[in-house]
């Protein structure tokens, strides 16, 4: 593409239609800045371009409130039915017990280095080891908590998000806090998804925060 | 180990059930971004007013089913105009909708014929309108289709999801479908 060489269709088009990479749009518009003949034509794409508009929005077409709340209504009635078939086992289905497992280590690898220093090696063998039976629910990785009951069925199990104190994560083996600093923290507490059982004890947390 | 001794019960935190409905809102900002035009592509396509109100309302419950799924949200345009495209197809082939262009019907009743044009406005519109149908028809069908969704401000790539096409086809289309609309109107 020189200034002597005048530019193909496809690059006007593509041109007017801002679907060139920055190099070659800047070469396009130094080449427009000097070469009429290319201009005229490239002035010609944009009117034709203005007549499809035109004649398109001719085609009658409307839509009133009612039909946006309609489908707002529709969508929050699938919405709450699909909510209810979310359960533990339809996610492992969809995602497979891999993909489980991938999450499981993968959170044990962000969360065990930020203990190691701190933490005595017991708990993190104990994170690790929960980590590795991780609970999917909702889309979501559950550490399960040391309690929970292996037998109980999970697919009447809901995900409540709440504030959980730190230092009753700390005693179940969920560490958020690096130990030496627990005392001070007492008192905090962390938002967390808490995966309940159908007995309405917690399964597994998932941390938030 | 007993539970009482590891973690308070649940009853005693500070609880709320989760209701995530940000799925719900996105599907929403699609519908009043997109609904006008998608309902005119679909109408271009030939199914009749009520036809096409269903489709676009189908597309967008499909869009959510597709959110809730985890579906891809990356190309959610393109993806939704191709769902609108397919349904008109399969309208059009179950219940034998006689497949006309859009255009033969239209009146410029749109942007074209504002309330307060002139009768000769109004005529010259008419005019403008009945030349372009004719140049339209003189198009092969994936060049009227990549120009009209053009028209409806997407861009290539979202084209090419929704007609099943490669990038450059689209731009292929677009521009031989421009070259010969410049010679006919």
């Amino acid at each position: 593409m020189t200034k002597q060489k005048h530019l193909t269709n496809e690059l006007l088009v593509r041109s007017m239609d801002g679907e060139l990479i920055e190099p070659e749009e800047a070469c396009v518009q130094e080449h427009l800045a000097h070469c009429d003949e290319c201009r005229k034509k490239y002035g010609e794409f944009q009117h034709t371009s203005i007549a499809v508009h035109s004649g398109l929005a001719a085609i009658p077409v409307a839509s009133s409130l009612g039909e946006r709340k309609n489908l707002q209504q529709k969508l929050e009635a699938r919405q709450a039915i699909w909510q209810t078939k979310q359960t533990p086992e339809r996610v492992m289905r969809r995602f497979g017990w891999g993909m489980a497992i991938a999450a499981s280590l993968a959170l044990a690898v962000v969360m065990m280095p930020k203990h190691k220093k701190e933490s005595n090696a017991k708990q993190i063998v104990q994170a690790a080891t929960t980590l590795a039976n991780a609970i999917e629910a909702g889309g979501e990785t559950f550490i399960p908590l040391p309690y929970s009951n292996p037998d109980l069925p999970v697919n009447a199990s809901r995900i409540v998000e709440m504030q959980v104190p730190v230092s009753a994560l700390s005693e179940a083996g969920i560490i958020v806090e690096p130990v030496s600093s627990r005392a001070t923290v007492s008192d905090r507490s962390v938002l967390a998804d808490v995966l309940m059982g159908t007995d309405g004890q917690p399964l597994g947390v998932h941390i938030l925060e | 180990m007993e539970r009482a001794d590891l973690l308070p019960l649940p009853a005693t935190w500070d609880g709320r059930y989760v209701k995530d409905d940000s799925r719900l809102k996105l599907v929403l900002e699609h519908y009043d971004r997109e609904q006008l035009p998608l309902r005119r592509y679909v109408g271009f396509l030939g199914v009749d007013v009520e036809t096409a109100r269903e489709i676009v309302q189908e597309s967008f419950l499909r869009l959510h089913e597709h959110l809730l799924e985890g579906g891809d949200q990356t190309h959610l345009r393109g993806w939704l105009y191709r769902v609108a495209h397919n349904l008109t197809r399969n309208a059009q082939l179950a219940f034998r909708t006689k497949k006309t262009d859009r255009l033969e019907d239209a009146t410029p009743t749109g942007d074209l014929a504002a309330a307060d044009a002139s009768i000769e406005d109004n005529l010259l519109a008419r005019e403008r309108i009945e030349r372009f149908r004719r140049a339209m028809r003189e198009l092969s069908q994936a060049q009227r289709e990549c120009l009209v969704l053009r028209a409806q401000g997407l861009k290539y790539r979202e084209i090419a999801e929704a007609l099943h096409l490669s990038v450059s086809t689209v731009g292929e289309n677009v521009q031989r479908g421009l070259e010969r609309l410049k010679e006919l109107l």
